[in-house]
Formats: C-alpha cells, sequence, structure tokens
C-alpha cells in the first residue's frame, strides 16, 4: 500500500532524505522515530506529495511519485487523513464545520456529511462540543477533532505527524489509545514521534530516522538503546 | 460534483460573510473609482452626441455655372449620387436659391431687388454624405473629384472645421478607451491587493483544504467569485451613484444618462476588471502546502 524505494532528497545538495527503502502493508501501525529534524516531517510530505523525490519512488495507494499528475493529487490526499502537532484546525470553523471539510471538498452530499460526522463525533465523545469553536476546546479536544478531521472520509493510511507534541502525558496517552483503536478498525496509521515508548510494545513496527537515513532498519524495536 | 459545486460558492459566500466589512469598503473603494469613470464617459458621451450631430450636417454644396441648363444639372446630380460616399443629391434651382435667400435673409432681400432681373443665384446640387464618409480626408477626396467635373463652378464643404470636428470625435473616441483601460489597470490591482489579502488571511484554510483533497479550481472559486462580485457589484454601485448625481444635476447641466450598451459596457468591465484582479491575487498569493 505504501513504498519507498531507494528514495532521496536534496536541497540545494543537503540530503533531508537519503536512501529510504520501507514498506506498509495495508492495516499496519508504523511509528517513525527520530529526534527533531531528522527528516520524519519530510518524510510524511513524501507520502502525501507535498514533495516529490530527488531521487527513487513513493508509492500510495496506487498513484506512484514519478507518474503523479497535479490533478491526482486530491484524489490521492482523499485516501490519506493527516493529523498535525499544531491541530490545523480553523478557527473561524465549528468543530462540526472543521470535520466535515474533508467530505466538502470531495463533492459528499449534505446529508451523507450529516450522518457521518454526527456518527464519527459521538464515537469520539465530541458530540456535545459540534458547535464550539475551536479556541473553546481544551488542547486534547482539539487533537480529536483534529483526528476526527482525518478520519471522516475514511482514509486507508493515517498520518500523524508528532500529534502529541503539544499535549501533557496523560492526553498524550489517550491520543495514542485512540490511534491505536483507529489501527485496530483496519486503518494503518503511521505515527512520528520523538519519543516511541509511548506506543505500547508489540502493537507498532518501529523506523528510526537520524539525519535522513532510517538507522538499523527491521532490528530496532523502539525501546532498546541504539 | 452538482455538490462540489454548491459547496465551493457556498465557501466563497461564507468568506465574503465573515469579512463582511472590508468587503463593504473595497466595494465602496471601487463604486468610487468606477464613479469617476461614469462621469467622464457621461461627458464624453454628451459632447460625442453634440459632435456627432454637427458631423450629421457635414455635406459638399456644388455651385453651378451660370451656363448649365437645367437638363445637364440633373444629369450632374445623377452622376453625383452614383458615387460611393454619397447617401442623397438635390438639385436646388437658381429660382429655388433665391426663394430660400429671401427665406433665411429677408433683410437682406433688397440686395436682390438693387442687383436687377439679370442677376440670379447660381443653380447648385447639395450632396447628403454616407456617414463613414463624413471626415476630412473623404470629403476632400470626394470634392475633388467632383470639382473637376464639367458644369461645376465652385465647391463648399467646411473645409475649415471638419478636420478640427474629425480630430476631436477621433481624440474623444480615443480617450475614452484610454480612461477604459487606465480604469480596468488600476481597478484589476485594487482586486488584485484585495484578493492577495484574503489569501494570507485565509493561507491555513487552503492549506488544509489542499491537504484534505480539495481540487485546484474548489480552492480558487471562491476568491475567483469574490474578484468578480466585487467588479460586478462596485460597477453597479457607481452607476448608482452616478444616476443620483446625474438627476441632481439635470435642471442645472442638461444632459443624456448613459444608453444602455454603455451601462452593459461598464459592468463588463467591472467583471473583467474582478476576475483579472483574482487572478493576479491568487497567482501571487496562493501558498503551497506545507507540513
Amino acid at each position: 500500500m505504501l513504498t519507498f524505494q531507494n528514495v532521496s532528497r536534496f536541497y540545494n545538495d543537503w540530503p533531508a532524505l537519503e536512501n529510504i527503502n520501507f514498506k506498509v502493508q495495508r492495516g499496519e501501525f508504523l511509528v517513525v522515530s527520530g529526534p527533531s529534524g531528522a527528516g520524519k516531517t519530510t518524510l510524511f510530505r513524501h507520502i502525501w506529495m507535498g514533495d516529490l523525490p530527488s531521487i527513487g519512488t513513493v508509492e500510495v495507494a496506487g498513484y506512484r511519485s514519478d507518474r503523479i499528475r497535479k490533478d491526482d493529487l486530491p484524489l490521492l490526499r482523499r485516501k490519506l487523513g493527516i493529523v498535525f502537532q499544531d491541530f490545523r484546525l480553523l478557527p473561524e470553523r465549528t468543530v462540526f464545520d472543521n470535520v466535515a471539510l474533508p467530505l466538502q471538498v470531495a463533492g459528499t452530499s449534505p446529508k451523507a456529511i450529516r450522518r457521518r460526522v454526527f456518527s464519527l463525533l459521538a464515537e469520539m465523545e465530541l458530540n456535545h462540543r459540534r458547535s464550539s469553536y475551536p479556541h473553546e476546546l481544551s488542547g486534547g479536544e482539539q487533537q480529536r477533532v483534529a483526528i476526527a478531521r482525518a478520519m471522516v472520509a475514511h482514509p486507508v493510511i493515517l498520518l500523524a505527524d508528532e500529534p502529541t507534541g503539544n499535549l501533557d502525558p496523560e492526553v498524550s496517552r489517550r491520543v495514542i489509545d485512540l490511534l491505536i483503536e483507529i489501527n485496530r478498525s483496519g486503518t494503518a496509521v503511521i505515527l512520528a514521534t520523538h519519543d516511541p515508548r509511548q506506543v505500547p510494545a508489540g502493537t507498532a513496527r518501529f523506523l528510526y530516522l537520524e539525519r535522513g537515513h532510517l538507522v538499523n532498519p527491521g532490528i530496532w524495536d523502539g525501546y532498546r538503546q541504539l | 460534483m452538482i455538490h462540489l459545486i454548491k459547496n465551493a460558492i457556498n465557501e466563497g459566500l461564507l468568506n465574503i460573510r465573515r469579512k463582511l466589512g472590508s468587503f463593504l469598503i473595497t466595494l465602496l473603494m471601487v463604486s468610487l473609482s468606477f464613479m469617476v469613470f461614469d462621469i467622464f464617459l457621461i461627458i464624453s458621451w454628451n459632447l460625442g452626441t453634440a459632435l456627432k450631430n454637427e458631423q450629421e450636417n457635414v455635406g459638399i454644396e456644388v455651385f453651378l455655372r451660370d451656363n448649365i441648363t437645367e437638363v445637364e444639372a440633373v444629369n450632374l446630380a445623377d452622376i453625383i449620387s452614383g458615387m460611393e460616399g454619397v447617401r442623397s443629391v438635390y438639385y436646388v434651382s437658381p429660382e429655388e436659391a433665391e426663394a430660400v435667400f429671401r427665406a433665411d435673409l429677408p433683410e437682406q432681400a433688397d440686395l436682390l431687388t438693387l442687383l436687377g432681373p439679370q442677376f440670379h443665384l447660381p443653380a447648385s446640387i447639395q450632396i447628403s454624405l454616407q456617414p463613414d464618409y463624413r471626415t476630412s480626408d473623404k470629403v476632400g477626396g470626394l470634392a475633388r473629384t467632383v470639382s473637376g467635373m464639367d458644369g461645376v463652378e465652385d465647391i463648399v464643404y467646411g473645409k475649415e472645421y471638419l478636420p478640427g470636428l474629425t480630430r476631436a470625435v477621433d481624440i474623444l473616441a480615443k480617450l475614452v478607451i484610454l480612461a477604459g483601460l487606465v480604469l480596468a489597470v488600476s481597478l484589476s490591482l485594487v482586486v488584485a491587493n484585495t484578493v492577495r489579502l484574503a489569501v494570507t488571511r485565509r493561507a491555513l484554510a487552503v492549506q488544509i483544504m489542499s491537504i484534505v483533497g480539495a481540487p485546484g479550481w474548489f480552492v480558487r472559486v471562491p476568491f475567483l467569485g469574490e474578484g468578480l462580485l466585487t467588479g460586478v457589484a462596485g460597477a453597479a454601485g457607481s452607476l448608482l451613484l452616478t444616476v443620483a448625481v446625474s438627476w441632481m444635476l439635470s435642471s442645472s447641466v442638461p444632459h443624456e444618462f448613459l444608453p444602455v450598451k454603455w451601462v452593459m459596457l461598464v459592468l463588463i468591465l467591472g467583471a473583467s476588471s474582478g476576475a483579472a484582479g483574482s487572478w493576479i491575487g491568487m497567482k501571487s498569493g496562493i501558498p503551497k502546502p506545507r507540513s
């Protein structure tokens, strides 16, 4: 479902990613870890093709980076759900409207949007907050809304880029639990985090990035010292 | 697709509603700029109408030799009526010329009596011209051809004022086009700046829309709609303001308001300036999605 094949990305000769190879299968949970500036975010940008490799190819849900047309980008992105560290909720929209956005831009009927958003908000225990604006929510609630927005269009892969970076430990744990639950329901989850110990052992596969390189792929389990 | 288009339009309307204040200020700016143009158009239209009326009267008067017979004069008139640019010809006999003289200048009628029965005014042929032949070049050319014909004594066609009149009509038409262009460019820049500000203000929304899979046109349509609406509504607002000013001045300065065709032209100019402005604003304003 997701393949990185010999992917390198250079910015003015500086290698942000170098010779990256890995695959993600349907329904898998992958944790990408590494220090700040290691290339986690650049790697994510290559998954939703906000950036393209200098060398090598990325294949996501049937779309290849070396063949994708501009018109295909929206179609690819509708198959992905993306969660950011800073939530990126639209401040002038209510919780309902924020969550409904991916369906609105895909041309879903208003009736179907209402049905799906109400059911998802109920699942995520946010129904009572549907008319609130982002600034009226706690950090944890905002991140749950962001996850709901990412999940509303039934993505095949959920990308979560440091989703707990701005949250306290207790709320972080609940967000990670939510991601694990989403993964159990069949959605592949790729989580970028600088602290892989947040994810319980045995629930995920781990990759460690350092200065744009994958370190000991297939060996590191997220807990042992490198 | 229908829902997608509806959502894009709703998105545009929502944006306008969210920043109604700044939208209304832009609208007022565009309306006032257009109002200056509308007033200029009214002045041009009325001046142009007056000049056109003058041009309507442009014709050639061909005075015939004394020895020409009436049959020869009528034959000459027939030949002239077949020439390019001639709309109609009218033969004025010496008797009719005298009657016209007496009617137009009754205080000088005694002059004819003093000159005696041997004197008579010359016969003439009055040539009326096709509208596009009422310029100094074309009238001059036609006059030269006619003056070389047998039986023609002299030709009068307003040699002195016609070049000035033709030039004035030309300059006025060019001024209207130039003013329209200048206004279109300046309004496009006003709208471009407004749209660029709107894009900057909505950078997060634009990025998020792109990341969640909105097609490019879905992101652009609301801005384009906003620019179009600003242009058309601004032009329409200016016309309403100009109607009010025109009505207030109508008793002291008699004039005509713009014809429907020109009103439509102002609205089209508004729409195109708005669309061009949004395009420029989007081109320089819409950010690339980042993570």
